[in-house]
């Protein structure tokens, strides 16, 4: 058993209904530059 | 000071008095904000919110005068910090999520606010919900607000929801949200003298409540009393797109269903619950609970859950293997706490290396295991099915019986620092609560009497899926059958 719902998963339209929150996202990060999470290098 | 008689009273009857305007909710909200201050030695709340709490009862005044009430209007409530707050601070009482405002608000709080509910503040809990006794938090261990008489040592709240116990214990909220995985509304709610609801899977949305283990988790309230439980639960409650396991079922007038008639009600009486090594004044708790029942007009009736045993076995596979995958996403780069390594890897492990306990690192550590590839089927795979069985065992006894008699926890609270050296004992904690999370049942924590050291002792009550009605009103019975009184050594306002 994965869920104790006995009802099953229910279909929506397949549109976007959220986004446009880049600011929102990024406003917990430690460390961000031009719109972006930064990360230390992971190209060798 | 705050004032004591508007602290000593119930949900229903503060909101009877904001609207029969014998105080305004302004007045109300004071008094709650130097009761949150007065507790302060308890570490109830992690971050308290007294100018957002008296903004918020200012908007319910201007309501109430325009004679535009909210069902929860000017009601002052302690949030546990594992629901997000919009703009904040949420910590899932972890290192690890070190300054996160969340930049959304939690369904259920959202529910609350827009039913005109005041935030008093965040309440402390066991870092991600994962303990109970709430000493795994990052800020510090939350006090019980009881004591034993003659005996000065601090005592555990019971967890994961303690601070969400305590608080309204000590009368430093009127009612708060807690949730539950494994028991942590009930048995908090058991070991601090006040109500615990856990409703069922599905009844208020998990969207905006850090995730421990997903198939587990329940948002529920910790009230004063069933009645307040009833009013928080239908707040709570409802449908929510946004979380694909909320329940498109209607919510009912929970208040509506006290009606104090049990007569012909079938209460089963589990043997399975029983266990050994539980101690005599609870058994003979428990006996009191079947016989007031009875002399309500109800037939208790013993009936079998044959899979209980396996229970928290199958619970401590279950749910360390959620939390595993729910907390793969702290690694120090979206949110909260980084720290720098020279590589991505580095950085990922030493974030997660700082940021999360002994505990969460336990858990995390248990499901990494039952989840990886050569031990998936053995452990995993075979929790799940024994899951099936263990749900099938109450489909099966609500075919004979409308709701289960059991004790809440099988101990009264217990001093900080004890159990904390072995984790088995500490899981033992939840044995009568875990069952009704694994089949997603709802189930009431009821306080009925104290130990013979003087600390509060409950009795629960678990009913079918989405009938909360029934324990509800069967909780109420048991309630004023025993004339329970929450008197913690310590309480705003002046205790006792």
């Amino acid at each position: 058993m994965a869920s104790v719902t006995a009802a099953g998963l229910t279909m929506r339209e397949d549109e976007v209904t959220d986004g446009g929150r880049r600011e929102e996202i990024l406003s917990n990060a430690p460390r961000t530059a031009r719109g972006f999470f930064v990360v230390p290098k992971v190209i060798e | 000071v705050s004032d004591p008689s508007l602290l000593a009273l119930t949900l229903a009857e503060a909101r009877d008095g904001l609207a029969r305007k014998s105080f305004s909710a302004r007045e109300l909200t004071a008094a709650y904000n130097n009761a949150v201050s007065e507790i302060e030695p308890l570490n109830a709340y992690i971050t308290p919110t007294p100018e957002r709490a008296l903004a918020m009862a200012d908007a319910t005044d201007h309501r109430l005068a325009r004679g535009e009430a909210l069902p929860l209007d000017g009601i002052p409530i302690a949030v546990k910090d594992l629901y997000c707050t919009k703009g904040v601070l949420t910590t899932a009482a972890s290192h690890i999520l070190d300054g996160f405002h969340p930049p959304y608000e939690s369904t259920v709080t959202d529910k609350l606010w827009q039913s005109g509910a005041v935030m008093l503040g965040k309440a402390n809990l066991d870092e991600f919900a994962m303990g109970s006794s709430n000493t795994t938090s990052w800020y510090g261990p939350v006090e019980n607000p009881w004591r034993r008489p003659g005996d000065n040592r601090p005592l555990v709240p019971g967890g994961s929801s303690g601070g969400s116990a305590a608080a309204v214990a000590a009368r430093a909220a009127l009612a708060a949200t807690g949730t539950d995985t494994g028991g942590s509304i009930r048995q908090p709610a058991s070991f601090c003298g006040i109500v615990g609801l856990k409703p069922t899977y599905g009844r208020c949305s998990r969207w905006g409540v850090v995730a421990y283990a997903s198939s587990l988790d329940h948002p529920g309230p910790l009230t004063r009393t069933v009645r307040d439980a009833a009013i928080m639960l239908r707040a709570m409650s409802g449908h929510d797109p946004k979380d694909s396991t909320s329940a498109p079922v209607p919510v009912p007038d929970f208040e509506a269903a006290l009606t104090g008639d049990i007569r012909g009600l079938r209460i089963g009486i589990p043997k399975e619950y029983r266990v050994e090594g539980m101690p005599a004044e609870i058994e003979e708790l428990w006996q009191r609970g079947i016989e007031w029942l009875r002399a309500a007009g109800a037939q208790p009736a013993e009936i079998g859950l044959p899979m209980t045993k396996y229970a928290l076995p199958t619970y401590y596979i279950i749910a360390p293997a959620e939390a595993s995958s729910n907390l793969a996403r702290y690694d120090g780069v979206r949110f909260g706490l980084r720290v720098e390594g020279d590589t991505l890897g580095d950085l990922y492990e030493l974030t997660r290396a700082a940021g999360f306990g002994a505990e969460v690192r336990r858990r995390v550590l248990i499901g990494t295991y039952v989840l990886s590839a050569g031990y998936y089927d053995a452990y995993y795979l075979k929790a799940q099915r024994v899951r099936t069985l263990i749900a099938r065992d109450f489909v099966t006894a609500f075919e004979k019986v409308d709701c289960i008699l059991t004790p809440t926890a099988p101990s009264a609270a217990f001093t900080i620092g004890e159990k904390t050296e072995d984790p088995i004992a500490m899981y033992l904690n939840d044995v009568f609560t875990v069952p009704a999370n694994l089949a997603g049942v709802p189930a009431i924590a009821v306080p009925v009497g104290l130990s013979s050291d003087g600390l509060p002792l409950g009795l629960q009550i678990i009913g079918r899926a989405f009938d909360e009605e029934t324990v509800l009103r069967v909780g109420e019975v048991v309630e004023s059958a025993a004339q329970f009184r929450c008197s913690p050594s310590f309480a705003a306002g002046g205790g006792r």
